[in-house]
C-alpha cells in the first residue's frame, strides 16, 4: 500500500490532493467543486486540551444549574437540562426523551471524555490506548451532539415566554451557550490531524 | 574568546539550547478561569446555604418537596426539600433548607405554620395561596437557644413579624366563649386580640395571652382591670336585673375589655408580659382591690330560702364580701336545725374606712388575733348579721352586717375558728313574726259567741220587721188612701170649671163694680161737698166734673 498519509480527498467530489501547510487565515479549496478541503488549525494539542477541560467544566454547569426559571404570580419553577429530559419522559413521547438525553447530555459528554483522553496522550506524543476506536467514535458522535439546537430552543422559549411569564435565564443557559461554542471549535473535523501528528 | 583556534581569529561559539521539558501554554488560563468560576459558584452556594431545619406538621397537605417555599413577610427565606412521614406515622416531617439570612429562624421560639386560604371569625386570609399553592409561614423568635426541630402550628399566629405592642397574661377561672382572635376593647374600640390560651400547670385556672397593639398598649397600666365582655351579660341578683353587651362581634366571638379605675393616681404603663386577673364582668373588675379575705361564719336559726352562694355581703350598705357556703347543721342541745352560712369579706373594699381604722387602731392586717379582737369590739357594740330580702320580686336574700345597739348581748368566742358573728332574724322574718302575733290575737277572739249573739239579734230583728209588715203597714195604707181622697176633693174644689170658682169670680166682679161706683161717689163729693147737705144740683151731670 502506497503512502497515502500526505494525500487528502475532497468530501464532496472525491478529488485527491496533496496536503498543504496553511498559514493563518488561509484555507485550501477543492479545484473541482470549490468545497473547503482544509482550514488553518489555530489550536495546538495543548490548547485543544485546555479548551476541552474548560468545556467539561461548563458541561457540569450546564447540567447542574437551572437553564431557566419561570414564575407566575407566586408559582415558581426552574429546570435543569436533566429536569427537561425527565419532563419529556413522563409525557406521551418517552422515546423523544431518550433522543433528547443523547443529543444534549450524553453525546457532548462522550465527546469531551474521548477528547480529553486522546489529547492527554497526544500531549506526550503518544497514541492513547484504543486510539482508533476513540477517533472513530468522535467522528460518529459529532452529528449526534446537538447542543446548539438545544440552546436555540431554550432561547426561543425564553423570548416567547417572556411576554406571558417572568422568565429568568439561569447560569445553565450561559454555560450551555459557552459549551456549544467550545464543542464546535474543539470537536470539529480538524481533530483528524491527530492521525498525522501521532505516528 | 577562545585562544586555541588554529587560525588565531576568534569565532562565536554555539550556546547550549535547552528545551523546556513541559511548555505550558497560556491557554490553560481558560480552563483555570472556568474552574475558578465553578468553584466560586459552589462556594457561593455553600456560603449562601442557611441552616436546615425540620418542622413537624400534622398533615402534609399543601407541602411539596422542592416546591413549597418558606416565607417571611412574603419574602422567600427557604424551601421544603423533603416531606416525609414520621416514624410513628402520626405526623409529617418537612425538611426545610433556609437561606443564610434566615439564621434567626432557628431560634427555639420561632414559629412555622402552613399558610392556606382560611375563613374565620376574624375574616378571610390567604386568598393568594389559592393560586400560588400553600406555603410555610415563619416568624422569627427571640430566644437565645437554637434548634433544628420545630413543631408546626395548625393555625397562623394572630400576631407576627414583631408587631409593635405588648403582650399581657390574663388569669381566669374559665375561658368562657373567648378564643384566639377574640378582640380586646378599650373604651369599646378594638385595640388588640387574644393570642393564645391554655390551662395553667395545675389545671385549676386558664391562662390567656392578649396582645395590645401600639400605641394603645400605653393605656394598659399597672392598675388596669380586664374583664370578659363575651356574649350577653344578664344578671339576676339581689340588686335586680342587669343586661350589658359590648358589641355585636363580641357577642359572637367573645371579647375582653380593659380599663383602669377612674381614680388611679400615679399609674404607670404596664410592663410586657405582666399578669392580670380577668374578671367576669365590669362591675367586679372595677371594684376596689379586694385585699386580704377574711372568712366568717354566721348561724341562722331560721330558713334562708332565697340565699344563694355568691350573694353579696354588705356592711352598712356597702358591699364588701359574698356568701361562699350555706350548710344545714344540727344543734344537739336545742334539737333544732340551724343554717350555717360561710361568708368571705374583704375589709379593704371598705376603702377609706378600712385604712383609717387600721391607722387609728394601730392594727396590722396580717395579725389574725388583732383582727379577731377588733371584731369582738364590734360585736360588743352591737354588730349583728342579718339575712335581708334584697329583691322582693326575686326573693333573693343578702347578708347585711349592721350595728344594732339594742340587740341582746351575746358572748363572743374569741378562740373559735372560723370567727362567728352573732345573727339576728331577718327583716322579713321579723315582719312575719309580727304578722303571726297579730293573727294569733285575732285567733283568740270569741268569734263563735259573737256570731251566735249576732245571729240571735238578727232573728229578733226579723220578727220585729215581720210585725211591722203585717200589722202596722195596712193601717198606714188606709190612712194614705184617706189622704188621697181628701186631696182629690180639694183638687176638684179648686178646679177651673167648678161652681165654687164661678161664684167667686162673680162675687169678685160685683165687688169690682161696687168699688167703681164708690170711687165716682167720692169724686162727686169732693167736687160738690155741699151736695151732701143740699143734694144734687140741677143740670149737673153726675159725670161732668165742671163746677
Amino acid at each position: 500500500m502506497a503512502n497515502t498519509a500526505s494525500l487528502i480527498i475532497c468530501e464532496h467530489c472525491d478529488s485527491v490532493y496533496h496536503k498543504v501547510e496553511l498559514a493563518k487565515h488561509q484555507k485550501a479549496l477543492c479545484q473541482r467543486c470549490g468545497a473547503v478541503l482544509q482550514r488553518y488549525n489555530g489550536l495546538n494539542i495543548q490548547q485543544r486540551l485546555a479548551l476541552s477541560v474548560t468545556a467539561a467544566v461548563f458541561w457540569i454547569f450546564a447540567n447542574f444549574y437551572p437553564v431557566m426559571s419561570i414564575s407566575l404570580k407566586g408559582l415558581h419553577n426552574s429546570a435543569t437540562l436533566w429536569d427537561s429530559v425527565l419532563a419529556l419522559s413522563t409525557g406521551p413521547i418517552t422515546f423523544i426523551a431518550g433522543v433528547a438525553a443523547i443529543s444534549i447530555i450524553i453525546a457532548p459528554l462522550f465527546q469531551l471524555v474521548l477528547l480529553i483522553w486522546v489529547l492527554c496522550f497526544a500531549l506526550a506524543s503518544k497514541r492513547s490506548p484504543a486510539f482508533k476506536t476513540c477517533m472513530r467514535w468522535l467522528e460518529t458522535l459529532r452529528p449526534w451532539s446537538m447542543l446548539e439546537v438545544c440552546l436555540l430552543g431554550a432561547m426561543v422559549a425564553v423570548f416567547k415566554l417572556a411576554g406571558l411569564l417572568d422568565v429568568l435565564p439561569g447560569i445553565g443557559l450561559i454555560a450551555l451557550a459557552i459549551l456549544s461554542l467550545l464543542i464546535i471549535r474543539i470537536a470539529g473535523r480538524d481533530i483528524r490531524d491527530l492521525w498525522d501528528t501521532l505516528p | 574568546m577562545t585562544p586555541d583556534t588554529p587560525e588565531g581569529t576568534p569565532s562565536p561559539g554555539q550556546p547550549a539550547v535547552k528545551a523546556r521539558r513541559f511548555s505550558v501554554s497560556l491557554v490553560w488560563i481558560v480552563p483555570i478561569v472556568a474552574v475558578l468560576i465553578g468553584i466560586s459558584l459552589v462556594v457561593n452556594n455553600l456560603m449562601g446555604q442557611g441552616p436546615t431545619i425540620e418542622v413537624v406538621f400534622k398533615t402534609g397537605q399543601g407541602l411539596e418537596a422542592n416546591k413549597t417555599a418558606v416565607k417571611y413577610r412574603n419574602v422567600v427565606i427557604g424551601q421544603v426539600t423533603t416531606v416525609d412521614l414520621s416514624e410513628d406515622q402520626k405526623s409529617v416531617t418537612a425538611t426545610i433548607k433556609l437561606v443564610k439570612q434566615a439564621e434567626n429562624f432557628t431560634r427555639t421560639d420561632s414559629k412555622f405554620w402552613v399558610e392556606r386560604a382560611r375563613i374565620g371569625a376574624s375574616g378571610i386570609s390567604g386568598i393568594d395561596t389559592l393560586l400560588s399553592g400553600d406555603f410555610i409561614g415563619a416568624d422569627a423568635g427571640q430566644a437565645k437557644e437554637r434548634s433544628k426541630n420545630f413543631i408546626g402550628l395548625e393555625t397562623p399566629p394572630p400576631i407576627t413579624y414583631g408587631e409593635p405592642g405588648k403582650r399581657f397574661i390574663l388569669h381566669t377561672d374559665d375561658l368562657g366563649s373567648l378564643g384566639v382572635g377574640s378582640p380586646v376593647y378599650y373604651r369599646k374600640i378594638p385595640v388588640g386580640q387574644v393570642v393564645s390560651y391554655g390551662l395553667e400547670a395545675d389545671g385549676n385556672r386558664v391562662k390567656l395571652e392578649v396582645f395590645v397593639h401600639a400605641p394603645n398598649d400605653a393605656f394598659v397600666t399597672e392598675n388596669t382591670r380586664f374583664w370578659n365582655v363575651s356574649g350577653v351579660d344578664l344578671n339576676v341578683g339581689a340588686d335586680g336585673f342587669n343586661l350589658r353587651t359590648e358589641s355585636l362581634s363580641a357577642m359572637l366571638v367573645g371579647g375582653i375589655a380593659f380599663r383602669a379605675p377612674d381614680y388611679s393616681p400615679e399609674d404607670q404603663p404596664a410592663e410586657q408580659d405582666k399578669n392580670f386577673e380577668l374578671f367576669d364582668n365590669r362591675q367586679t373588675a372595677l371594684a376596689p382591690p379586694s385585699g386580704k379575705a377574711q372568712y366568717l361564719q354566721l348561724r341562722f336559726d331560721q330558713s334562708l330560702r332565697g340565699l344563694k352562694v355568691g350573694a353579696p355581703v354588705e356592711f352598712l350598705g356597702i358591699e364588701f364580701g359574698r356568701v361562699v357556703s350555706i350548710n344545714l347543721d344540727f344543734d344537739v342541745q336545742q334539737r333544732i336545725f340551724p343554717v350555717i352560712v360561710g361568708i368571705v369579706v374583704y375589709p379593704q373594699r371598705l376603702g377609706q374606712a378600712h385604712t383609717k381604722m387600721l391607722k387609728v387602731l394601730n392594727h396590722d392586717p396580717d395579725d389574725e388575733k388583732s383582727a379577731v379582737r377588733m371584731i369582738n369590739t364590734f360585736v360588743d357594740n352591737g354588730l349583728r348579721a342579718q339575712a335581708r330580702s334584697g329583691n322582693l320580686l326575686t326573693g333573693q336574700l343578702y347578708i347585711s352586717l349592721d350595728f344594732y345597739p339594742k340587740a341582746e348581748k351575746v358572748a363572743f368566742d374569741a378562740e373559735a375558728r372560723p370567727v362567728r358573728i352573732p345573727t339576728i332574724p331577718g327583716s322579713l322574718q321579723q315582719l312575719q313574726e309580727q304578722f303571726q302575733a297579730l293573727v294569733e290575737k285575732v285567733n283568740a277572739l270569741p268569734i263563735d259567741r259573737i256570731a251566735n249573739n249576732l245571729d240571735r239579734n238578727l232573728v229578733e230583728l226579723h220578727k220585729g220587721l215581720q210585725q211591722v209588715n203585717t200589722k202596722t203597714l195596712p193601717g198606714v195604707q188606709g190612712t194614705l188612701q184617706e189622704l188621697s181622697k181628701t186631696l182629690q176633693s180639694a183638687n176638684s174644689t179648686l178646679a177651673d170649671d167648678s161652681p165654687q170658682r164661678e161664684k167667686i169670680s162673680q162675687t169678685m166682679d160685683e165687688l169690682n163694680r161696687m168699688s167703681r161706683s164708690l170711687r165716682e161717689l167720692s169724686d162727686y163729693l169732693s167736687r160738690h161737698p155741699e151736695s151732701l147737705l143740699l143734694g144734687r144740683p140741677k143740670g149737673a151731670s153726675a159725670d161732668s166734673p165742671s163746677p
